[in-house]
């Protein structure tokens, strides 16, 4: 035993060291990535820049997700923005959202027929799609092929099994009560209600023909079918056939990973780096044209970590810190690399309405308009953020913007904001400074600093000392569901899909996410708020067909939120602060997940 | 001495029960659940989540099944189909039988894993980067340490122990960035992130590869993590060989006329190890293991994240593995310093 010890640790420290001494022998570095691709060559060549000539640039990105490994890559059970950035490279819906321009392209379906009753969706596929996966002994991305050696293509039936068997329960897909909530026997068939998969409205006609029911005749019906979610899948991987062996939930790991988009998998080291690799089967149409980046490689870092590999030239494209920001924008090389992109989410504050002080609106409307979210956005956070008026962030379909609603919800009015006050202490016969209001916010160091500002405008606009207070992320998510939910709580917001309805009204109104109601309709916790005028509106919102008035009746909508109801202080609208290296040519997307094949490595740069 | 380690081992158990349910209950005690996000998921969502990990059974049913997992091998004739619900530590084919044992879950965050894919990709670099920071503080604090008891009261003890205090000091969150700004990011001499090997590895733990650009990875984070450690040690080898030389048995020596330089290598050093051979056991257990902050720095994928995220993901399979596996290692750490108490100290006997 104890020898067996000492030989161990002798080893660990030996083996090594014995290798080292004839470094000859051992090839060029290996390690972090397979040998022979271009990009370990670029590592290690702009790690030491020589005067000779400059060698060609790999035609390859250096992309960064956040620390942690990628959750999975099974489309029906992504949910987090790495993993559906991979899904979605990898596989094309039948319908793809423009990731700059959130319009809806045609993807696998390349058109569509609506029953006349808006209900029924009849989608044409294309027909020139194979299935691929890398082959990492031939290092190459390979047709697959069925049990009689014919090219597997993709087709309705792959989508009709992708999509019933996310909405299946054994699969556990978190993200399946989308689907659920849109077509037709999903949610029985998710509950068990039914067992016979062919309850679920959506059926292959034939080979390239996919006919999906639908629950309501919405507009937003083929966004949802696009969705990563209601991908196909292959089913051959998953469950096995006559010559292949069924990989179960394992079907996701590289060499065994079967797509067919614009990139496929190559190497997944997890917690470390992801590779995926350009599709040369993926026939492309306008709007995802081939790529024309060879590879794409995500590292999973910290923000610094990945800002330092960024200065080293290591990596492409990544996020700034925002302790770095005011040093990038100062640095004469570094300011020219950094953009500042709208991003579809909002920060806000909710009240829980029926909290003592916060239950009078004149209180909470008083809040509201004695925040300088301008001085917020230039002194503490620094990235470019835009001061919120209402809660459904401009650049989602249907939401009001600036231009057309510049005087629309919440805005900066310290005059009316203590006059409001006073109106509520006089009748109340109490002080400013003696109200007494909580602010919690969960633990992170930039809530803080945003709660601290806010106090501070509190106190020197209204007079009120607010008490900050903070919890753990997820003892504060149970806090802000609950009766318990403090007077005054932090929130954010970020889309599911690009339409006002999932904020105006699937974030706030009554049921919504951050104002649950119990089995009866009764509030539970959160805003504990419901106004029937703007139930009724968000409602008729969703239905309306004309864009325009769409707008307006939100519109409406929002000044009932923010105005006059006042039961949620809106903050500000997030934006994402990059860098990028001046060789790379790129779009940003809005959702948070990059399309690598609009994506370009510049020679000339 | 054989004795003594099974006596260990079998006592190790016990430790590993005790440590299993605390751990378990705590977590348990904790408020809120693995798939509570600020977007909550309907009710039938919900349910269908906690059904498919057995959330909805009662803790006490949740904990026999966890240890049930653990304990009891599982075999069948039949190939089994890749789950990540069955996924054993031991998989191997005997025969005509597939022998499956240890199964510690799945990991809910991580949704693609399992603890043991997690034991199997990030201890081995954990383990590796642990190993050389713990010889770094060994190369570095155990002369420096003999070296300020030696020379006390001179500029070498001054400036060891204001190196030493430095060491403790200056934590990883700092003297890391400043490393990899300098080293990584204006030098260009290292590569800023990253680890410079992949699984699978040899033994479990060894790298396949190991070249000079393997050792550029490791450089910076193992300096940066055994820099603080090397300080512990420094400052508590000078205090252990100040005292041993002051002892009788060093003025026996030195009386009998022994040269200086045996007096401290064979009599003075040895004794004057055992304080240090103490605080290498756990030192060895929290490097080996991963350390949060580190990895962080220098991106590298070890098994210390997971210690954090697990608790606040509520990821009870991993806060679990992690535990345990910390457990493991320090109660076998702790065994190898009573061993190494017995050649130290001639007058300890482990029976």
């Amino acid at each position: 035993m104890r020898k067996a010890i000492l030989i161990m640790a002798v080893l660990a420290l030996v083996a090594p060291l014995a290798a080292c001494a004839a470094p000859g022998e051992t090839p060029p570095v290996k390690d972090t990535v397979t040998a022979g691709t271009p990009q370990v060559v670029e590592k290690f060549i702009t790690a030491t820049p020589g005067p000779t000539a400059k060698p060609k640039r790999p035609n390859v990105v250096r992309a960064t997700f956040g620390p942690g490994d990628v959750p999975t890559l099974d489309p029906a059970v992504a949910q987090d923005t790495s993993s559906i950035t991979v899904v979605e490279e990898c596989f094309v819906g039948l319908t793809r959202l423009d990731e700059v321009t959130s319009e809806l392209h045609p993807g696998m379906a390349t058109r569509w027929d609506v029953s006349a009753d808006g209900k029924t969706y009849t989608f044409h596929l294309r027909k020139d799609v194979p299935w691929v996966k890398y082959d990492g002994a031939k290092k190459a991305v390979v047709k697959v092929q069925d049990c009689k050696g014919k090219d597997r293509m993709v087709t309705a039936y792959d989508f009709e099994y992708g999509i019933v068997r996310a909405v299946k329960p054994e699969t556990v897909s978190p993200y399946a009560y989308v689907l659920n909530f849109a077509i037709e026997g999903a949610e029985e068939f998710y509950t068990g209600k039914s067992t016979d998969p062919a309850t679920v409205g959506v059926k292959a006609l034939d080979e390239w023909t996919l006919e999906v029911k639908f629950l309501e005749p919405a507009a937003y019906n083929a966004n949802i079918i696009g969705l990563w979610t209601a991908m196909p899948a292959p089913k051959w991987v998953i469950e096995g056939d006559d010559c292949t062996e069924a990989r179960g939930e394992r079907w996701i790991e590289a060499g065994f990973y079967q797509t067919f988009g614009p990139f496929t998998l190559k190497e997944w080291i997890h917690d470390s780096t992801l590779t995926i690799v350009r599709n040369p089967f993926w026939p492309g149409d306008e709007w995802t044209p081939q790529p024309k980046v060879d590879e794409v490689t995500f590292s999973m870092l910290d923000e610094n970590p990945a800002m330092a590999e960024f200065e080293a030239g290591n990596l492409d494209a990544t996020g700034a810190p925002s302790t770095d920001i005011d040093r990038i924008k100062a640095d004469p090389k570094l300011s020219k690399l950094l953009v500042i992109a709208p991003i579809l989410c909002t920060y806000f504050y909710g009240f829980n309405t029926k909290a003592p002080v916060v239950n009078d609106v004149r209180v909470r409307r008083a809040l509201s308009m004695a925040i300088d979210r301008k001085a917020l956005v230039e002194n503490v956070l620094k990235g470019g953020q835009e001061p919120a008026q209402w809660l459904a962030r401009p650049g989602l379909a249907a939401a009001p913007t600036m231009n057309t609603h510049p005087d629309l919800g919440a805005k900066f009015n310290p005059a009316e904001a203590k006059k409001l006050l006073d109106e509520y202490l006089k009748e109340k016969n109490t002080t400013a400074d003696k109200l007494d209001i909580v602010l919690m916010y969960n633990t992170m160091t930039t809530h803080q600093q945003i709660a601290e500002f806010v106090q501070q405008q509190w106190k020197n606009n209204l007079g009120i000392n607010v008490k900050l207070t903070s919890q753990e992320w997820k003892v504060f998510l149970q806090t802000t569901k609950g009766k318990d939910t403090p007077q005054i709580y932090r929130m954010g917001w970020c889309l599911d899909y690009p339409d006002a309805n999932n904020f105006t009204r699937e974030a706030v109104a009554s049921g919504g996410s951050n104002n649950p109601v119990d089995e009866n309709g009764n509030p539970q916790g959160g805003l504990m708020w419901k106004n029937d005028k703007f139930e009724k509106l968000v409602v008729s919102a969703a239905r309306e067909q004309d864009p325009k008035k769409r707008v307006e009746l939100y519109a409406q909508a929002e000044q009932i939120l923010c105005y006059e109801d006042a039961a949620i202080i809106p903050l500000y609208w997030y934006t994402r602060v990059t860098v990028t290296q001046p060789w790379i040519k790129r779009t940003f997307a809005v959702g948070g997940h990059e399309r690598y094949e609009h994506w370009e490595v510049l020679q000339d740069k | 001495m054989a004795r003594f380690i099974v006596r260990r081992l079998l006592w190790m158990f016990v430790v590993l029960f005790v440590v299993s349910l605390i751990t378990f209950v705590l977590m348990h005690a904790v408020p809120g659940g693995p798939f509570d996000t600020d977007k909550p998921v309907p009710d039938e969502v919900m349910a269908n989540l906690n059904a498919h990990y057995h959330l909805d059974w009662p803790l006490w049913r949740q904990y026999v099944q966890y240890v049930y997992d653990i304990l009891v091998p599982r075999l069948t004739t039949q190939r089994p189909t890749p789950s990540l619900l069955e996924s054993y530590l031991i998989d191997v084919k005997i025969g005509n039988v597939y022998f499956r044992w240890m199964n510690f879950g799945p990991s809910y965050a991580s949704k693609s894993r399992t603890v043991n894919d997690i034991f199997r990709d990030q201890l081995p670099v954990s383990a590796q980067l642990g190993v050389m920071a713990l010889a770094v503080a060994v190369a570095v604090g155990v002369p420096m340490g003999i070296l300020a008891a030696l020379r006390q009261n001179t500029i070498f003890d001054y400036l060891g122990m204001a190196v030493a205090i430095f060491g403790v000091s200056v934590p990883v969150i700092v003297l890391g960035p400043i490393l990899v700004w300098v080293f990584g990011v204006t030098l260009k001499w290292l590569p800023p992130t990253g680890w410079g090997a992949k699984p699978p590895y040899l033994l479990g733990v060894l790298p396949r590869q190991v070249s000079l650009d393997y050792f550029k990875f490791a450089a910076m984070p193992a300096v940066a993590l055994g820099l603080g450690s090397s300080a512990v040690l420094a400052r508590l080898m000078r205090a252990s060989l100040l005292q041993v030389i002051r002892e009788d048995y060093i003025r026996t020596a030195r009386a009998k006329g022994l040269a200086e330089q045996l007096v401290i290598t064979r009599h003075a050093l040895k004794n004057a190890m055992i304080p240090v051979a103490t605080v290498l056991g756990p030192m060895f257990a929290m490097l080996v293991t991963g350390t949060f902050v580190t990895e962080q720095i220098f991106g590298i994928p070890g098994l210390g994240k997971y210690f954090i995220t697990s608790i606040t993901n509520r990821d009870y399979p991993v806060i679990m593995g992690t535990v345990l596996l910390f457990a493991v290692i320090l109660v076998l750490a702790n065994v190898a310093v009573d061993i190494a108490y017995a050649f130290l100290d001639p007058r300890i006997r482990l029976s």
